[in-house]
């Protein structure tokens, strides 16, 4: 039988910091099956998949429907070939009825010049009739739920006649209801002769949604598997590989007293029914690495947020040295002393247009004022190149930051952010990006921080990074805390069991599902419903 | 790897080439539209240097540019954008005047400096009112500024036409202010007065409070990257408010430099463009506070010589908003290209 889409040796290279997205890929799905695809954040997924719907060129491969080699230049061009795809972040006008969404670009025209509105919202009326979706046409986006959002983009596709859909991620945003009607709609639309391509990290909806799943590792593909045939542990294996440990003299300090302590914190968003923090508390102590860790979408960015005063907390306190710093804003959080690396280090970390001088400055800019109120030029200009020298930083003072490169960036921020640290840092995946050697140049600063008798909270979702620094790992999943255990704790710490919880297969916390192995059976059962005997 | 001063270099080659670009395109249209083109162009060259009057005249046009090209870069050097420069001239040209007006008995070391006061608070108030706004609501100041300084022109035409109109002239003006609000001539016959030294003045006190004081860097921070100043602790919406206050005093105080010293009174639509020209000025400039000098002169130049051309040859005074015009356009056009490629490089980075 041959496939009805086959991608061929499929080769990406992002020359900007060379890295090969997708190596030789190959993918063959067949005409009505729904194809998992699955891998860690940065497996190459999804640029395997921008290159199916032609937002991206392979360097080099083939892409063959039907057995007929097709070159897709372009979005338009994949839906002349009736290839659709569904983004994580919706592409849709607020402000516009679903039926104007779901035409624009191929509205119905009366006399070859105005928008034909009825019979627009006709035609989208009979496309959600036939696939069962619960939508009114004339409805504004900005009325509708995720859920309902979702759809509109499907609906979408359907009616530019797609019979491939790609999905990126799509049970990211919406609650456990929505994603069992989705997976309804799936299947449904699978049984119409549709062929789905799911890009997923979840191992629990993979097994209850899909046919056949490929899995992708660092750019390749580690695996092709019948569903049936595989069960979630060895997908987790598959996905996370094993990898060379990286090894660090742990010598832990006198801990005792705790510096920041987060109690029941919430945080959600209007119009979302899943808070996008749920009940987290956790304390980070004088000489402790906190590590915190957790696939993307699941609150690492949220909780880097709100730890920084840069997101409203809904409820619960956050205590900083015993003082409330819940409702503090990221301004008074940093005039009690707290230093932050964070995860963007181009738009939040610093301002790419202004020098090395003007990025080393802020936040203690009021330091080096002048008798008169000005800023002492001279002040500055010497302890700059002091931070330059002590950081080896690449660049002159007076050079805009943005003509550096990432991992010089990084140290100019982690300069600023270290020289003044009291008792407190906050990481954010501060290796990101960079190589062996600019990584461990940030372990050894991190690890002198805690020497120095500080706490720190280091949220990353690099694994090896929390295994070989953190004391103390706590995995997040779907916004909530799922594991909190010293890294000590050899017995459950390896790197595969750590995963089984990031992935939502393990939870210490939920009363409902027992920890320890073969939870994931009830857990996968109670999300996939009746999909998991199929 | 890019370093300031090759960036630097790259920027004067960009401006040198845009300006030559305009001329040539000034030349080529003059070659066009005048059947004398040599007499044309010598005296649009030449014609502002003729004489003390013409060169005095020149310097002084440039004057009230000079403000409003700061007040802009002001405005632009914190990514808030000031479309309200007209209005806020009009303003503050008639809360000098009707406060001398009031006040005609008043000497001039205190009504002089009282005149200024209440135009530069008159601008600051109703551009500071659009950053209220967004202070409070996130209202987009780019249209808040627009609308209110058009509203006001209509209001402050009929407080010029109506109860400030002076009934002994048949022209749409007030009277005269008295005699010792009148700035000092410094270059008869031409018009040109003192104020020019306080402006460029001003001018250096801007470029230091910009680039030498905490609080102007935290407002180029905010302007360059808000996520970053809030994140390094900057009160980013403070720098809503503050260089519109700034931008529409200074705006307001180029609407009572402009009459003070040359006319003595208000007509109507005496603001006459400068707000408009002010958002050239400081593109020309690149908001650097000390650039604006020469921008505005430039700008003032080509004026004067469209002026002489027109005088003395034959072609129409329009020749200058056209080259003005072009120069508007390329200098955009450049402002554009190294705003994308700075996106670009964020996004490569």
């Amino acid at each position: 039988m041959t496939p009805y889409l086959k991608m061929q040796n499929i080769t990406k290279v992002y020359p900007a910091n060379n890295l090969k997205a997708n190596d030789t890929v190959n993918l063959e799905v067949f005409k009505g099956e729904i194809h998992a695809l699955v891998g860690e954040n940065g497996a190459g997924k999804t640029t395997l998949m921008n290159i199916l719907y032609g937002l991206e060129q392979p360097d080099s491969g083939a892409i063959y429907l039907n057995g007929t080699e097709v070159r897709i230049g372009s979005p338009m061009v994949a839906h002349q070939h009736g290839i659709g795809m569904v983004h994580q972040h919706f592409k849709l006008i607020q402000e516009f009825t679903v039926a104007e969404n779901v035409v624009l670009g191929m509205e119905p025209l009366r006399g070859k010049l105005f928008f034909d509105r009825r019979q627009a919202e006709q035609t989208v009326a009979e496309v959600i009739e036939e696939n069962n979706f619960h939508l009114s046409p004339a409805a504004r986006i900005s009325e509708l739920s995720v859920g309902q959002m979702q759809q509109v983009e499907i609906v979408k596709m359907l009616y530019r006649r797609a019979d491939l859909l790609i999905l990126d991620e799509p049970t990211s945003v919406l609650t456990e209801q929505e994603i069992q009607r989705l997976f309804k709609t799936l299947r449904y639309l699978a049984g119409q002769g549709k062929t789905i391509i799911l890009i997923t990290h979840k191992l629990g909806e993979v097994k209850s949604i899909s046919d056949r799943i490929t899995v992708m590792r660092k750019g390749e593909v580690a695996a092709v598997r019948e569903t049936a045939e595989v069960d979630e542990y060895e997908l987790s294996r598959l996905m996370v590989g094993k990898r060379i440990m990286l090894d660090f003299d742990k010598e832990v300090g006198f801990c005792s007293e705790p510096i920041l302590s987060l109690q029941q914190v919430t945080a959600a968003r209007k119009h979302q029914d899943r808070p996008l923090l749920d009940n987290i508390s956790f304390s980070a102590s004088t000489c402790e690495i906190v590590g915190i860790t957790g696939v993307a979408g699941n609150g690492l960015s949220e909780l880097e947020d709100v730890i920084s005063g840069l997101m409203p907390v809904s409820s619960g306190t956050i205590l900083y040295n015993d003082i409330d710093v819940t409702h503090m804003s990221a301004m008074e959080l940093r005039k009690t002393g707290f230093s932050y690396v964070p995860t963007d280090r181009l738009k939040r970390g610093s301002s790419l247009a202004s020098s090395i001088r003007e990025n080393m400055i802020i936040t203690n800019h009021h330091d080096y004022l002048t008798r008169g109120g000005l800023l002492d030029g001279k002040r500055i200009e010497s302890h700059v190149e002091e931070l330059i020298a002590g950081y080896q930083i690449d660049g002159r003072a007076g050079m805009p930051i943005g003509t550096l490169s990432g991992g010089n960036i990084q140290k100019v921020i982690l300069a600023r952010e270290l020289e003044k640290v009291r008792d407190l840092v906050l990481f954010a995946e501060p290796t990101w990006g960079l190589d062996v050697a600019g990584s461990e140049f940030i372990y050894q600063k991190i690890l002198d921080v805690r020497k120095r008798g500080a706490a720190v909270i280091l949220i990353s979702s690099n694994l090896d990074e929390i295994l070989a620094i953190a004391d103390t790992v706590i995995v997040l999943y779907r916004g909530r805390i799922v594991m909190k255990r010293p890294v000590r704790d050899d017995a459950v710490l390896s790197r595969e069991r750590i995963g089984e919880y990031m992935l939502g297969l393990k939870d210490d916390f939920s009363a409902a599902i027992p920890a320890g192995a073969g939870g994931f059976l009830e857990r996968a059962a109670e999300e996939g419903g009746e999909g998991y005997s199929r | 790897m890019r370093d300031t001063s090759s960036s630097k270099f790259a920027a004067a080659a960009g401006l040198g080439i845009t300006l030559g670009a305009a001329f040539l395109i000034m030349l080529l249209m003059i070659l066009i539209m005048s059947e004398t083109p040599g007499k044309t162009i010598y005296f649009f060259f030449a014609g502002p240097w003729a004489n003390t009057y013409y060169l005095g005249n020149m310097l002084n046009a440039a004057v009230p540019l000079m403000l409003t090209g700061l007040g802009i870069s002001f405005a632009f050097r914190a990514s808030m954008f000031n479309l309200g420069g007209e209005g806020q001239v009009y303003i503050g040209g008639l809360a000098a005047a009707s406060l001398a007006l009031a006040l005609p008995g008043l000497p001039g070391i205190l009504g002089i400096p009282l005149a200024l006061a209440a135009a530069v608070g008159a601008g600051a108030v109703i551009a500071g009112l659009s950053g209220l706004f967004k202070y409070k609501w996130r209202t987009d100041e780019l249209i808040s500024t627009f609308l209110i300084s058009n509203a006001l022109i209509y209001i402050v035409d009929n407080i010029i036409t109506g109860v400030l109109q002076d009934p002994e002239s048949n022209l749409l003006v007030t009277r005269k202010i008295a005699v010792q609000y009148w700035f000092t001539r410094i270059m008869r016959p031409s018009n040109l007065d003192i104020s020019i030294f306080f402006v460029i003045l001003l001018a250096v006190i801007a470029y230091f409070y910009l680039y030498k004081t905490h609080q102007g860097y935290e407002m180029r921070m905010c302007g360059l990257d808000p996520e970053f100043a809030r994140y390094g602790g900057v009160n980013v919406r403070t720098y809503f408010l503050l260089p519109l206050l700034i931008s529409g005093g200074l705006h307001g105080l180029a609407g009572a430099v402009s009459f003070m010293g040359t006319q003595h009174m208000l007509f109507k639509g005496f603001s006459g463009g400068m707000g408009w020209n002010g958002i050239a000025v400081a593109l020309i400039a690149r908001n650097n506070p000390l650039a604006v000098i020469p921008a505005a002169l430039f700008f003032a130049y080509i004026e004067a010589g469209a002026k002489s051309a027109m005088i003395n040859a034959d072609v129409t005074i329009e020749i200058a908003a056209v080259v003005q015009a072009v120069v508007f356009y390329l200098i955009t056009a450049q402002a554009l290209y190294s705003w994308i490629d700075r996106k670009h490089r964020r996004r490569s980075a």
